[in-house]
């Protein structure tokens, strides 16, 4: 299902990063790298991974026809310091969309880590014949994300106001993108 | 070429052929042309200029111009008796490319192309497997750029999606391989793809230097 995986990217700064599937093996590396996500992000993870037991029970459940996960990982000394999921839905009329979400470790931001993995993933997609790609971002807080999705050719399909809660209580927006991924010569 | 029928081989000075029968008639593979050996061809109505896909090689004089830039090869599919019904062409790329800091070590398979009228025949598999049954790529890293505003997506009836896996299932058998890269065109649209085969005796180093250079650095950290 995932072919010609690791692919090799190379960062601003010189570093060496293999993008493959992650592996059933990775829970501890993953582990580490999601304990470095500052609490304040963590607060607004759909999943919260960053706890091992529901790591371990998310990568035990782990189903590659609905989620195709992949991991950034440093050729030199093997740690994670991005990890992707794509999830698809199982239900016939929206197998054509996938939602993206990913996580990069503090220190590689700036690196274009996120950028190359959502890349991939784009061409992931295109080889598993999903035509839009959807990522939801919270609208404050995830600014450098959302203009690194800008970049990669998302738009803002629509902005869900007051959607969620920071940990003091007040709201924030729901910023959700949409890459379309086109499929012919006239969609250009 | 076995789907097709018999092929016969033959090498001589000047380059290497194959005979293949198809079911389109007799087509010859040929390796090797000198820039004064293409008078008399005429390109088949099949390549050309369509309302939403234009070949690259346009008139037969074209081959001549490919044939006096340095280190460059052709190799056409010929059908009876003089009629180009595909065409490959490969070259060192040009100063002022990316892919010209490092010397002759990178070498790129320029353009594929076979006739809507030929398509269906595995001609593009037999002109590739011909032109890189040849020593001279083992010291390099011979790649392709396959931008898909050159693809001819109408005359196939594939979406650009399409395109893409049959670029990668017809490479593949002879070792390319995808990778990533910031070089502007590959990175512009999301179905674009660069390609690589690596030969038995370009150098862990010289790997290396490639494979900075494709993120745009020339010299590793």
């Amino acid at each position: 299902m995932l072919k010609g995986y690791p692919k090799t990217v190379v960062t601003k700064d010189g570093t060496t990063v293999l993008l493959r599937p992650l592996d059933k093996t990775d829970t501890e590396k993953l582990h580490t790298m999601l304990a470095l996500i500052p609490e304040e992000e963590q607060w607004f993870l759909r999943e919260n991974l960053t706890d091992i037991r529901l790591l371990e029970r998310w990568m035990e459940r782990l189903d590659f026809n609905y989620i195709l996960p992949i991991v950034a990982v440093r050729e030199d000394s093997g740690e994670i310091i991005g990890f992707l999921r794509l999830y698809r839905s199982p239900s016939g009329c929206a197998r054509h969309v996938a939602h993206l979400r990913v996580t990069i470790h503090p220190q590689y931001r700036s690196q274009r880590v996120g950028s190359w993995m959502i890349l991939d993933c784009a061409k992931l997609a295109l080889e598993h014949g999903i035509e839009k790609l959807v990522a939801e971002f919270v609208s404050e807080v995830e600014e450098v994300a959302i203009k690194a999705a800008r970049r990669l050719d998302f738009h803002h399909e629509a902005v869900i106001k007051d959607y969620v809660k920071d940990r003091r209580g007040d709201y924030k927006d729901l910023i959700i993108m949409v890459k379309t991924l086109y499929r012919d010569w006239s969609d250009f | 070429m076995t789907s097709e029928g018999e092929s016969v081989f033959e090498s001589t000075s000047i380059g290497r052929s194959v005979l293949y029968e198809t079911p389109r008639g007799p087509l010859t593979i040929r390796t090797g042309w000198p820039p004064d050996s293409f008078d008399g061809l005429r390109l088949d109505a099949g390549l050309g200029r369509f309302p939403h896909y234009s070949s690259i090689i346009q008139r037969p004089e074209s081959f001549k111009e490919v044939a006096a830039r340095r280190g460059s090869r052709i190799t056409l599919a010929i059908a009876e008796p003089n009629t180009v019904a595909g065409y490959l062409t490969c070259w060192y790329p040009a100063e002022g490319e990316r892919w010209a800091n490092l010397g002759d070590l990178m070498y790129e398979m320029g353009a594929i192309e076979v006739s809507r009228n030929y398509r269906g025949l595995h001609i593009a598999r037999g002109m590739l497997e011909l032109t890189l049954n040849d020593d001279f790529f083992e010291d390099k890293i011979a790649f392709m750029q396959g931008l898909s505003w050159h693809w001819d997506l109408e005359g196939n009836k594939l979406t650009a999606a399409q395109y893409r896996q049959i670029l990668m299932k017809l490479c593949s058998p002879f070792n390319f391989r995808e990778v990533y890269t910031n070089e502007p065109n590959v990175a512009l649209r999301v179905e674009n793809i660069m390609m690589i085969r690596v030969g038995s005796r370009v150098s862990p180093e010289d790997y290396k230097r490639f494979r900075y250079l494709r993120f745009g650095i020339n010299q590793p950290a």
